[in-house]
């Protein structure tokens, strides 16, 4: 039987990339100083994962990196490592490492081995660095409790319990195994399945060893499935304090493969918190509940459990002391697993356990006083279960197809509105209430299904931590970033155009904006800048900020720059104007080229790139306080806000973003420059004027300019008025692709369908505008 | 003529009969490939479109497809420029897209075989035979078997953005 794996590659470099991107975010987060040992579990956790499904899908580069990243983490999170810095850089530079490897799996760019035995070797070294065992905290905590890592040497009993599969029972897996054990100490079987069984059966057995556990653990696992074998290790001459099963915090307990909730029965609450927290740290951790002990002295066993990770699920831990134990399962995919209840239970010991599957959070008789903290923490941990249950993978193709049946539905409701209208005498009650009914309902489909695509903008925004902490080191530049709204939702083929423009802005204002730390301070200001970035939604579109509190764009400079480039520029331009034209191709002030910015490519792409997105940006800039890009988009390029007009008898539609207001012209407002070009006065202000029907060749109802309308748009920078016969309605339309089937024209920027089924054309504003500018131009 | 025997020394391929649809424009017959139409259906007034040449009328909404209409009767000068609720839409689907042909009417469906299909003289005029693959006789019908994907992607019909020859 073989598997072809090849057809999970693609989930294994998605899931892959994920986990990457959550550990990137989750080191830049880190408080070197003081980091949070649930934030390096959580970062151990995704290099454990990738290390784990490499490891599966046979990339063993990928898999020995990891695996090398991974012990270094591990040996951090376990405190015997402090955290330094250039940790943190090594393991960003790793991350940065593993993407180029999955990239290069996937067929796109290489990475040379030298570069992977380059980080390989500095993570061992790092790791090498401070090897004196630091005891953890935990274990600290946890010393009265004893046994839990004894000194290195001393030795130790662990009784080790499995029952074999049984092809590894028949296949002398089992006896193998007893020879390695034999080899590493005393061994004492204490229990084996009768000689007929074949090796299948209940093995107990007790070793005394100076050996780690995890020198065995891993051969258990190959001979015994996941939930069948136990280890556990009995500290010495401690037995009749009736501790047991003590597990975990070894270094490199079964925590490295697929650990194992392990609880340690405890003494008082504090320790058993601290205990668990260290145990049952890990990936996949499969809650035991330990069999009470020979001779727990009839216990209380009030087990609370606070499952606060994503999937935790409870874990129990009967436990023999006679004060309320937390037990703290902190870990994802965790399943409880229920060891049967050893027949010593005390009978007064209510360890009646419930497990509801779908979320799985146990409830455990508790009294009143713990039962509330339970209640109150399982609560996030089943939400957070059920929504990472409940998302599931689907190929945004899907997803369109999905859209497009949608919009189709829409027009036809729309057409079928229509229809009803236009019955004579009135359409029965009944089906008019019937189409109110459908209209309702078809525009909350179209809502629920456009939301599908929506994805929060926090994933674009979560890759510039990184960019600003590697940027700014290079430059030799203090920069905070702050983000904020990175809930706002956009639509996902968006949120994939609009990360290299804003990463582009960004490293901008890095390198353009924020000044020297001495320039800063001789200029007064905190030596450290601040780069902000927002989002938000305004009207019927997703804003997005770039903001820095560094020198601002030089006017002058930019002016000089552009009459050196021969671009047709004057002292009176207004701000905008001038900050607009580092838009311009091969525009750039920087004095020097550095690898960072300044060859002038860029912003020119940043407005092409946003601009067909239907977006645009502004730039708003003073002088020593600093500068502000303010980018515009349009909430998804599916759906548009639009503004019907009519020419002759034609429908256009405007999108309604570019409109700033619409006016009846008065007899002599419009004037001509050079017998040409037609302006109009605006509130003092000379606009170019754009006759649609002369643009477009179509026959209008009237050329009087005062039997018309006259619509300003504002595009580009551009502003000018629109000359239409009339304004019809606002409608919100499905955008289709005129070039699917006809190609590009000039000043449409595509085709929609409208509730008569007609098709009406959209109006390609910035064309339009561009197109007056130039007439002004050559009249002017 | 012997437009319903085969010759004896046609090869196998020259007996594989292809459905062709005709359909007139003026008084000529044309004969295209049949997998190449998608339906027929009446004509509808389009959209203008700006700045377009005149036989491509504009675009319809084929069921939330934008289709465009080309009015080959002024493309080819042939036939009387109306619109009646009989004036017929060929929509073909061509080279990947929808592009809807206006004809005077469509008359039959014919299965041709590659040897009744004879080379068409060199002729110039409005239309060029590089699109015609031959000509084909049934009865005493001449039909004009035209290569509608090499004609409709031409760039001389102006469907397509930077048209290759």
């Amino acid at each position: 039987m073989t598997i072809d794996m090849s057809q999970f590659y693609q989930v294994f470099f998605e899931e892959s990339a994920e986990h990457l991107a959550a550990m990137e975010g989750l080191l830049l987060g880190l408080d070197i100083e003081n980091p949070d040992s649930e934030q390096l579990n959580a970062i151990f956790r995704a290099a454990h994962s990738i290390k784990g499904s490499a490891g599966t899908f046979g990339f063993t580069d990928l898999a020995e990196t990891t695996h090398i990243l991974e012990n270094l983490l591990d040996r951090i999170r376990k405190q015997e490592l402090g955290l330094r810095a250039d940790m943190v850089d090594a393991f960003l530079e790793s991350g940065d490492l593993l993407r180029g490897m999955l990239e290069a799996h996937q067929g796109r760019g290489e990475v040379a081995p030298s570069q992977v035995e380059a980080i390989c070797s500095r993570l061992r070294q790092l790791s090498a660095d401070q090897v004196a065992p630091a005891v953890s905290e935990s274990v600290a905590a946890c010393g009265d409790v004893s046994g839990v890592q004894p000194a290195a040497g001393a030795k130790r009993i662990f009784d080790i319990q499995f029952v074999p599969t049984d092809v590894s029972a028949r296949g002398g897996g089992v006896a193998n195994f007893l020879d390695e054990l034999r080899s590493l100490g005393a061994l004492e079987i204490l229990n084996q399945p009768a000689s007929d069984m074949n090796n299948v059966g209940y093995w107990q057995l007790r070793l005394v060893t100076e050996s780690e556990q995890e020198e065995f653990s891993d051969q258990i696992d190959f001979i015994a499935e996941n939930s069948a074998w136990r280890v556990v290790e009995e500290s010495m001459g401690n037995d009749d304090s009736g501790v047991f099963g003590i597990f975990g915090d070894s270094p490199g307990a079964p925590e490295e493969d697929q650990g194992y909730g392990f609880f340690a029965p405890l003494d008082s609450v504090v320790n058993s918190v601290a205990a668990a927290q260290g145990d049952s740290a890990d990936d996949q951790s499969y809650g035991f509940f330990d069999p009470l002990p020979r001779g727990a002295n009839s216990p209380l066993p009030v087990a609370e459990v606070l499952s606060d990770d994503s999937d935790g699920y409870g874990f129990f831990a009967p436990l023999p002391s006679p004060a309320p134990a937390l037990s703290l399962a902190e870990e994802g995919e965790g399943f409880g697993f229920f060891a049967p209840i050893a027949p010593v239970a005390a009978p007064e010991t209510p360890v009646s356990s419930v497990v509801s599957p779908p979320s799985p959070s146990v409830q455990v008789p508790a009294d009143k006083k713990t039962s509330e903290p339970v209640a109150r923490v399982a609560k996030p941990a089943t939400q957070s279960a059920a929504a990472g249950d409940s998302s599931i993978r689907v190929s945004v193709e899907k997803v369109d197809q999905l859209i497009n049946l949608v919009g189709e539905l829409v027009i036809t409701q729309a057409m079928l509105l229509q229809t009803a209208g236009q019955i004579q005498q009135g359409a029965p009650e009944r089906l008019i209430n019937g189409l109110a009914q459908l209209e309702r309902n078809t525009r909350d489909l179209q809502e629920s299904v456009m939301s599908i695509r929506m994805m929060q903008i926090s994933f674009v925004f979560s890759r510039f931590p990184r960019v600003v902490r590697d940027l700014s080191g290079k430059l030799g530049k203090q920069v905070e970033l702050k983000t904020s709204g990175e809930t706002t939702e956009l639509d996902k083929g968006l949120i994939e155009r609009i990360a290299d423009p804003l990463t582009h802005l960004i490293r901008n204002s890095l390198d353009h904006g924020i000044e020297l730390p001495e320039t800063r301070v001789a200029a007064g200001k905190n030596p450290i800048g601040t780069i902000t970035l927002k989002a938000y939604h305004q009207g019927g579109n997703v804003v997005i900020e770039v903001g820095d509190d560094g020198a601002g764009l030089p006017r002058n400079k930019i002016l000089a720059k552009a009459r050196e480039r021969g671009l047709p520029v004057s002292d009176q331009m207004t701000d905008a104007e001038v900050f607009s034209l580092i838009f311009e191709a091969g525009f750039s002030t920087a004095d020097q080229v550095t690898d960072v910015s300044g060859r002038g490519v860029g912003m020119d792409v940043v407005r092409r790139n946003i601009q067909s997105m239907g977006g645009r940006v502004e730039i708003e800039s003073m002088v020593g306080v600093g500068t502000r890009m303010t980018v515009r988009l349009p909430l998804t390029l599916a759906i548009l806000d639009g503004m019907s007009i009519a020419v002759g008898d034609q429908t256009y539609i405007l999108p309604l973003s570019y409109v700033m207001e619409s006016f009846q012209p008065q007899i002599g407002d419009i004037k001509t420059l050079s017998n040409q070009a037609r302006v109009i006065q605006v509130r003092g202000e000379y606009l170019p004027v754009v006759v649609l029907h002369e643009l477009f060749n179509i026959k209008s109802r009237s050329s009087d300019f005062t039997q018309g309308i006259m619509v300003v748009i504002n595009a580009d920078g551009i502003t000018a008025a629109l000359f239409v016969d009339a304004l019809v309605g606002q409608h919100q339309v499905v955008i289709k692709s005129l070039e699917a089937n006809y190609r590009r024209v000039q000043g449409i920027s595509g085709a929609t369908i409208m509730g008569d089924g007609h098709v009406a054309l959209i109006l390609d504003v910035s064309a339009i505008a561009g197109m007056a500018k130039t007439n002004m131009q050559k009249a002017g | 003529m012997e437009a319903m025997t085969h010759g004896g020394s046609a090869n196998d391929e020259d007996l594989v009969a292809s459905e062709y649809l005709t359909f007139t424009l003026g008084s000529e017959e044309y004969a295209i490939d049949i997998l190449k139409v998608q339906e027929i259906r009446g004509y509808e007034q389009p959209t203008l479109i700006a700045n377009a040449p005149p036989f491509i009328k504009g675009v319809i909404n084929l069921r939330g497809i934008i289709v465009p209409i080309v009015d080959l009767r002024i493309k080819f000068n042939l036939g009387k420029i109306e619109y009646t609720p009989f004036t017929v839409v060929i929509i073909l689907n061509v080279a990947g897209r929808v592009i809807g042909a206006v004809v005077d009417s469509v008359s039959d469906v014919f299965s041709l075989t590659r040897a009744q299909i004879r080379p068409a003289p060199d002729f110039s005029g409005t239309f060029d035979t590089k699109y015609i693959l031959g000509l084909a006789t049934v009865d005493t019908r001449m039909m004009i078997v035209t290569d509608i994907e090499r004609l409709m992607t031409s760039a001389d019909m102006a469907l397509i953005d930077s048209a290759s020859e």
